[in-house]
């Protein structure tokens, strides 16, 4: 990506304002969500929503996800119960994101935790999880300057995607595949070593089965759970048995070294 | 679109509200709970496993199932496609923008000649 800016951890920039520094670390996700927040926002236009909801909806849920659920479901006409319980059943990973985080926010006022959980999300999460584990001056306050980062930029480009939506005539199918996109991405970042791979398969197998099974995204709750907890047991059994397992050598990527987040596969 | 919502905005609005207390109890509750109190380390080690789950199950479902009956289908040949390319620039550059707009690239082409 960028081979000619110097590596921030090497040379520090003590002049730098803190909001430049923050921001240089959120840009890469900002970027990545104005193709997404646009196709968001066209859809959510298709599905009946105005401008000034679209808004308010990217300020409020925050989470791709969500929004493209609420706009397919609508245009199925489905019962607010159960779009509002699909949602609940989506949403319920951040449970697990946000407590993965909570080590690294210990001692934050109550006000501080309810601002930074309201603007959580999938991709700042991830930014920050990474930050927080490799970067020892990472604190909470830049963690929520990520955060309110990318949720300006979500909220601007639904609200631009709900006013070129009405002028535009975009196949859905093709809009919709950002977001699949966007979690192949976060799969591939996610992978350390072999066994994630061999969990990432177990998962996927048992999505499809769960999902025939209940005929509902219920499937995708269930899935995760059974498949994380597999992980876990193997993870555990392996350590345990077989430490020097070739399942837990690493993958490197070729990029991996340009990265902004370099060192996290060194632990 | 050939279906068209038939909600009013006041309902759209009613949506947002209850969404928004489904979407934020589940990121407030464990932050609250867990930076007050120690984490268990079983916990935490399976945490680990939870968004790279999650995450697989979500592009199986967008790639191999029907969303209006959640049947396995195998007919989504440019998204099948698509998706190994995005894998394959994801694992090579580290972009998310790269790799996002790659794909919406790859699957409008692939869905034209396919």
């Amino acid at each position: 990506m960028n081979k000619r800016r110097p590596n921030p951890k090497q040379v520090p920039d003590p002049n730098e304002p803190l909001w430049r520094s923050t921001l240089r670390v959120a840009m890469p996700l900002n970027l990545s969500y104005i193709p997404i927040g646009l196709a968001c926002g066209i859809l959510l236009h298709a599905a009946g929503f105005n401008t000034l909801l679209t808004g308010l909806v990217s300020l409020l849920i925050f989470s791709g996800g969500a929004q493209f659920l609420i706009a397919t479901m609508l245009t199925i006409n489905s019962p607010l119960l159960s779009i509002v319980l699909m949602l609940f059943f989506l949403e319920l990973r951040y449970a697990l994101l946000s407590s993965s985080l909570s080590p690294y926010l210990k001692g934050q006022s109550n006000r501080f935790l309810f601002i930074f959980a309201i603007s959580l999300n999938d991709e700042n999460y991830a930014i920050n999880y990474l930050k927080f584990a490799t970067d020892k001056k990472w604190t909470g306050k830049e963690a929520l300057m990520v955060e309110h980062y990318s949720l300006l930029f979500w909220a601007m480009s639904n609200v631009i995607g709900s006013l070129i939506g009405s002028a535009l005539k975009i196949d859905l199918g093709i809009v919709n595949f950002a977001l699949t996109a966007l979690f192949l991405y976060m799969i591939v970042m996610q992978i350390k070593n072999r066994l994630t791979v061999v969990i990432c398969l177990i998962s996927g197998v048992l999505a499809a089965v769960c999902m025939m099974i209940t005929k509902s995204t219920l499937g995708l709750v269930i899935s995760t759970i059974i498949s994380s907890l597999i992980g876990f047991g193997l993870e555990t059994t392996l350590r345990k048995r077989l430490p020097d397992s070739h399942w837990f050598w690493k993958l490197r990527s070729p990029g991996a070294k340009q990265s902004a987040v370099e060192g996290s596969d060194g632990k | 679109m050939s279906t068209v919502n038939t909600w009013t905005s006041t309902q759209h609005f009613w949506l947002i509200i209850l969404g928004f207390f489904v979407a934020f109890l589940p990121r407030y509750i464990p932050l609250m709970l867990f930076t007050k109190r120690e984490i268990p380390e079983w916990f935490n080690e399976w945490m680990k496993f939870v968004p790279v789950s999650l995450f697989t199950a979500l592009v199986v479902k967008d790639v191999f199932i029907d969303s209006k009956s959640y049947q396995l289908i195998f007919t989504q040949v440019p998204e099948m496609l698509a998706a190994v390319i995005v894998i394959i620039i994801a694992y090579r550059t580290r972009s998310m923008a790269i790799s996002v707009i790659t794909g919406l690239i790859g699957v409008f082409l692939l869905s034209m000649v396919i």
